[in-house]
């Protein structure tokens, strides 16, 4: 019993944290296509901007987050300004933006490694304390994670489904030059995806250096992870996004207990893979599936 | 063929020359390392820009050719030589088995995919730390682990060449798989096979109608592009006496994928010249070392937004250019000749 508790809470701990990071890029992606590889990067200066705002400007815990969050928005919109506005009529889109943000990713880790030291650093912002579940401790900040992602999922799934900005990002998604040739602003539908899902990166950028630590490196991981959630649940599906991390999560957490912490990455690496063979374009995807 | 030989030769009569005319060991070291990772950028670039498939794989495909090597010559006492090229049959088998995991895949899924399969590699590798065998005291892993795959020796140059030019050895044996590797791809690219991939590459569907079958030339590009990526992995792994996980690093990728971007994706000389390139600027760039990434990054972005032919693209449309502008200056001079060759 106290093993199922454990493998559980674990579980949906990793799953928390991944899908809190794949609402971001997962936003960017599925509706606009654009696969940000900076994302991890944005992650990683959303959590050292609370961490700034907390250690040098002395805010307070909701004030640091505003400040993470505004830094997240701004990177969002100089990522549309400076890179993402000059590709849209390119041929390549999709595979050249990958590039183009990869040397993004770059440049945002050079940045915080000469800013702030390749050392780990401890997030300030945080909340203390845990509870006891069948002999478990649950810190709360998992709990608060945990929380987050669904609301968060939930919201965004909401303003896709239900707001005047979410049916103009549905629209581009779907057919750019016909979303355009309705009146559709396009370019401001991207520039409002990269702030919205810059500012969503940043704040779990806190939350999650908060159960690892602040380090310039930080956001790789998380982005890989979230990227398989994304491949695994298929595009363009918020909440098959949120199964999937939970399930990845505890399937993880799972394999590491049974076979060891070595084998939870490669063993979902190969589920994924044949979760792929079986529907390319994800398991809630709506892809056309075609023959070749 | 026939400009391509043109190119080729003089470039390899150059790379010859420099180390006779230059006997440093700084100039020998550093032209070895370019060689190794010319080779797989010319080859990468055979499945990324020839092929269109979006494979982040290459690193991994290299390390499975050095770590193949280097675990032959250690177990099972075998000559670098030999073990060498069953590294790099090895790195095909590998290659072929990822391609056929990206087979249903397309665009990002493939580079998602790939990028995982890498990662998986490195985080196997060290977190290796289960006691393969003892060496006196100390316990060696498998796989080597973080410090890295030691003690199975290297090509031997050492007893065989004076002592003067034993890092000749190593140059030429990476020149020569350099060679090949190029050779190879600029046969791939100007024969049926190379325009089978562009076909596939530039419509799909078109192509599948007219025959191209996705599966046989998906796996035939990873398993041809895997040979020559397997064995620089094996010179890389011989040269240096030892084999890491940092050839897995994500910023090893991301380096070889700059030559390919900044060189020009798809064309032949592209990754040569690519790979020239970031050498030099690696090289500059190591005054201000801290800011590495940041140069790295910002040309990364500079190339794919503002000139995404690359190098090899400038040159060409400069070339092309003066051949208009040429032959513009001899109609001037004789417009009958022009005439009657234009009929």
């Amino acid at each position: 019993m106290n093993t199922a508790v454990q493998i559980l809470v674990s579980g949906l701990t990793l799953g928390a944290m991944y899908a809190i990071s794949t609402i971001g890029l997962s936003l960017a992606w599925g509706a606009v296509g654009v696969l940000n590889m900076a994302q991890g990067g944005f992650l990683v200066i959303g959590g050292y901007a609370a961490y700034a705002g907390a250690t040098y400007l002395g805010l307070s815990a909701p004030l640091a987050l505003a400040l993470s969050a505004l830094a997240g928005a701004a990177v969002g919109a100089a990522t549309y300004f400076f890179v993402i506005r000059f590709m849209l009529d390119c041929d390549n889109f999709e595979t050249n933006v990958i590039i183009a943000t990869v040397g993004l990713a770059l440049i945002f880790e050079n940045v915080i490694l000469q800013a702030f030291g390749a050392y780990p650093l401890r997030q300030p912002v945080r909340i203390e304390g845990g509870v006891n579940i069948a002999a478990t401790y649950v810190p709360y900040e998992s709990i608060a994670i945990l929380a987050a992602s669904v609301t968060a999922m939930m919201a965004v799934a909401w303003v896709l489904a239900r707001t005047r900005m979410g049916r103009a990002i549905r629209a581009v998604s779907q057919n750019r030059a016909a979303a355009l040739l309705m009146g559709v602003p396009v370019n401001t539908v991207y520039l409002q995806v990269l702030t919205i899902s810059g500012v969503l990166a940043a704040l779990s950028g806190v939350m999650l250096s908060t159960i690892t630590t602040l380090a310039p490196t930080m956001g790789y991981d998380p982005m890989l992870k979230a990227f398989i959630v994304c491949v695994v649940a298929g595009l363009g599906n918020m909440y098959g996004a949120l199964y999937a991390a939970f399930a990845l999560g505890i399937l993880e957490a799972s394999v590491q207990f049974f076979l060891g912490v070595r084998f939870g990455f490669p063993a979902m690496l190969l589920l994924i893979i044949l979760t792929l063979v079986w529907r390319p374009y994800g398991v809630f995807g709506r892809g056309v599936t075609q023959r070749f | 063929m026939r400009k391509d030989v043109a190119i080729g030769l003089p470039l390899l009569v150059l790379a010859i020359v420099v180390p006779f005319a230059w006997p440093t060991r700084y100039v020998v070291e550093e032209m070895t390392l370019f060689f190794i990772w010319a080779a797989v950028v010319t080859q990468w670039n055979l499945v990324f820009g020839v092929a269109g498939v979006f494979s982040l794989a290459q690193m991994a495909i290299f390390a499975i050719g050095g770590y193949v090597t280097g675990m032959l010559g250690l177990y099972l006492g075998w000559s670098l030589w030999l073990a060498m090229f069953a590294g790099g049959l090895a790195a095909v088998v590998f290659s072929a088995l990822v391609g056929v995991a990206c087979l249903r895949l397309r665009g990002a899924y493939v580079a998602l995919l790939t990028l995982a399969i890498t990662q998986t590699m490195y985080l196997l590798i060290i977190t290796d730390t289960e006691c393969f065998y003892m060496e006196g005291v100390t316990c060696r892993n498998f796989t080597g682990g973080t410090r890295g795959l030691t003690g199975y020796g290297d090509f031997g140059f050492h007893q065989l060449l004076p002592h003067k030019y034993a890092a000749f050895g190593d140059y030429f044996l990476a020149l020569a798989v350099l060679c090949t590797a190029t050779a190879f791809s600029v046969f791939i690219i100007r024969s049926p096979v190379g325009l089978a991939f562009k076909a596939l590459r530039d419509n799909t569907v078109y192509a599948i109608s007219r025959g191209i079958g996705r599966f046989k030339y998906q796996l035939l590009v990873f398993a041809a592009s895997a040979l020559f990526t397997g064995l620089a992995g094996a010179v890389y792994a011989g040269h240096f006496r030892v084999m890491g996980a940092n050839t897995l690093y994500l910023s090893q990728t991301l380096f070889l994928l700059s030559m390919m971007i900044i060189g020009g994706v798809g064309q032949i000389w592209g990754p040569l010249l690519g790979a020239a390139a970031l050498m030099l600027v690696d090289e500059a760039l190591k005054e201000v070392v801290e800011w590495r990434l940041l140069g790295l990054g910002l040309m990364l972005v500079v190339f794919v937004v503002v000139w995404p032919k690359g190098l090899a693209g400038g040159v060409e449309a400069i070339a092309r250019r003066w051949r208009r502008d040429s032959v513009r200056a001899f109609a001037a001079v004789r417009p009958e000749e022009v005439a009657s060759a234009k009929e």
